[in-house]
């Protein structure tokens, strides 16, 4: 007698009958439907948040678009000084930026960027004097600098970068002392997704990724000027555990080129009180575990979000072993290599220029998933 | 391996079993006490799990569980890491209308989108329904209550319309849109 498989159809019959099952031995095995009718709607760019989960029934909706990548090719090293003005790099390296991430700029000209200092250096004034009327011209106690960082942009989509600077003499300094630098930031489009970049309208610049080092309050009042003369939008960026995931792999696997001198990992557990667990690895063992499951030979230069996975679980594995503590159970809090760190909270440090493209790329796709549409 | 079968024992008379397995154990008590002093004209026995496979010693004495419910917490990786190993302890059978997922802090920052989206996808791939919960609130944990009473009463055949949980998963089983599906 041999085993038989009844397969159910489903028959959407509003009076229903009862079903009879017969199964022998666990043969039967529940077919997902064959082809839903695939209507392709037209895409909309940008994330959408999920549907209302309250109803029972789940319409497709049109969440599309920028699609989070499952791989990515392997980092590389970049003498990026071939590229860029080395002087602009060492602006950009060794300080703690804080991230956020901006909707695109209306008419915004990469020529006009004397005038846009002028009128921000002005702004700045004005907000400090609280609507006293300033003119645009005038040395204020404020200098402002914009500079175009050219070279750091991958793609032809890309837009160049633009650094922003404010020195100000300090209260009680003589004239001929130097005014100092107080803030300093930067936007930039590394790599962005290039098909949204294209859907753009022509007036239209993006550079969803802003990084900012310095006070609250210029910060506040920069991001101002900024909405006002481009009307554009800021929010604060705060990166994902995945996007750290994918920092620790890819810094590891540069070690054999550049020495990372360490991977950091900062976990933070949700025990009361919350327990802080800071896990140290050598590198070369680093290395030999991220090298057993993405080899370095392998002649494809992709790496898949699932080899990632497997090395964080590997690492949080061997913790367990150890220490008996699930670290899946908390939250991946900061990564840290000799290349760079980076925060949860979105604050990042380039230690290494060699590979800060990387590093861009993949904090410019978290701004543009992040930027509402 | 013993595989938990939905329909390998008699059922009780106005009586509806439901198994809550959850790898916290915040939300399960709560909600169990909401769903016991929900009023209802049905006797509801709730039985509380950290993961599957359930202990073989009270195999003779349990009933027969008519609704199992996996709660994830999407701020924990390792919940939904419990989850997916768990499923493998359930008969086949289970998924035709048994099965439901109810996944809380879906709301809280970026990291639980991906999630929620990984949970979205297992469930379609069981063709279960996912529903959102708000832990926090008894309000939340009520409202939670409520409708998992409304799928239980489907699926321990109590509905009054002659509506099973076959019927019933196929209505609320969670789809995944297209474009998530080509990940």
């Amino acid at each position: 007698m041999g085993k038989r498989d009844v397969q159910i159809f489903f028959l959407l019959f509003f009076w229903l009958g009862v079903f009879l099952f017969i199964m022998e031995g666990r043969g039967s095995a529940v077919n997902t439907p064959a082809s839903r009718p695939l209507t392709r709607r037209s895409k909309s760019y940008g994330r959408s948040c999920v549907e209302a989960p309250s109803y029972f029934w789940q319409t497709p909706g049109h969440l599309t678009v920028l699609k989070v990548p499952t791989s990515r090719g392997a980092a590389k090293s970049q003498l990026i000084t071939n590229k860029v003005d080395p002087e602009h790099i060492a602006l950009l390296v060794k300080n703690e930026w804080k991230l956020s991430y901006v909707t695109p700029l209306h008419h915004f000209r990469h020529t006009q960027l004397k005038s846009y200092s002028r009128h921000l250096a002005a702004f700045i004034a004005a907000e400090n004097q609280q609507g006293v009327a300033v003119e645009v011209g005038l040395e204020a106690g404020f200098k402002v600098t914009f500079t175009a960082v050219l070279g750091l942009a991958e793609t032809d989509e890309d837009a160049e970068t633009v650094f922003i600077q404010i020195q100000s003499k300090p209260a009680f300094a003589a004239a001929a002392d130097a005014p100092k630098v107080v803030w300093r930031g930067w936007l930039t489009c590394v790599n962005g997704d290039p098909e949204y970049l294209r859907s753009l309208p022509s007036d239209f610049v993006s550079l969803p990724l802003f990084c900012t080092s310095g006070s609250e309050s210029l910060t506040t009042l920069v991001k101002t000027w900024f909405e006002r003369a481009f009307d554009c939008n800021f929010g604060s960026l705060a990166l994902n555990s995945t996007t750290l995931n994918w920092l620790a792999a890819l810094w590891t696997g540069c070690h054999p080129t550049c020495n990372i001198r360490h991977l950091k990992l900062a976990w933070s557990l949700p025990t009361q009180p919350p327990l802080d667990v800071s896990y140290t690895v050598n590198p070369q063992d680093a290395w030999e575990l991220w090298n057993s499951i993405h080899p370095e030979e392998s002649t494809d230069d992709k790496i898949d979000i699932k080899e990632v996975q497997s090395f964080i679980n590997g690492l949080e594995t061997h913790f367990f072993r150890h220490f008996k503590i699930y670290l899946s159970a908390g939250t991946l809090v900061k990564v840290s290599t000799a290349l760079g760190s980076a925060h949860l909270d979105g604050k990042i440090k380039i230690g290494n220029s060699d590979y800060i493209t990387t590093l861009l790329t993949l904090l410019t796709e978290s701004a543009l998933l992040k930027m509402p549409t | 391996m013993a595989l938990l079968t939905p329909y390998s024992k008699v059922p009780e008379l106005n009586t509806a079993t439901v198994l809550l397995v959850e790898n916290e154990e915040e939300l399960q008590s709560k909600l169990a006490n909401a769903l016991v002093q929900y009023e209802k004209d049905f006797n509801v026995n709730v039985r509380l799990a950290r993961k599957l496979p359930l202990p073989v010693e009270n195999k003779e004495t349990r009933p027969r569980i008519d609704l199992i419910v996996f709660l994830v917490n999407l701020l924990s990786e390792r919940s939904l890491q419990s989850v997916e190993s768990s499923l493998a302890h359930l008969h086949s059978d289970c998924f035709l209308g048994k099965v439901c997922f109810l996944v809380t802090d879906a709301r809280c920052g970026s990291h639980t989108q991906e999630r929620l989206v990984s949970v979205r996808k297992l469930a379609a791939a069981h063709q279960c329904p996912v529903l959102c919960a708000e832990h926090r609130t008894v309000d939340g944990v009520n409202a939670a209550a409520v409708r998992l009473l409304n799928i239980l009463k489907v699926s321990a055949g109590m509905s009054p319309i002659a509506t099973t949980a076959l019927y019933l998963s196929s209505l609320t089983r969670c789809s995944v849109t297209s474009d998530l599906e080509e990940d």
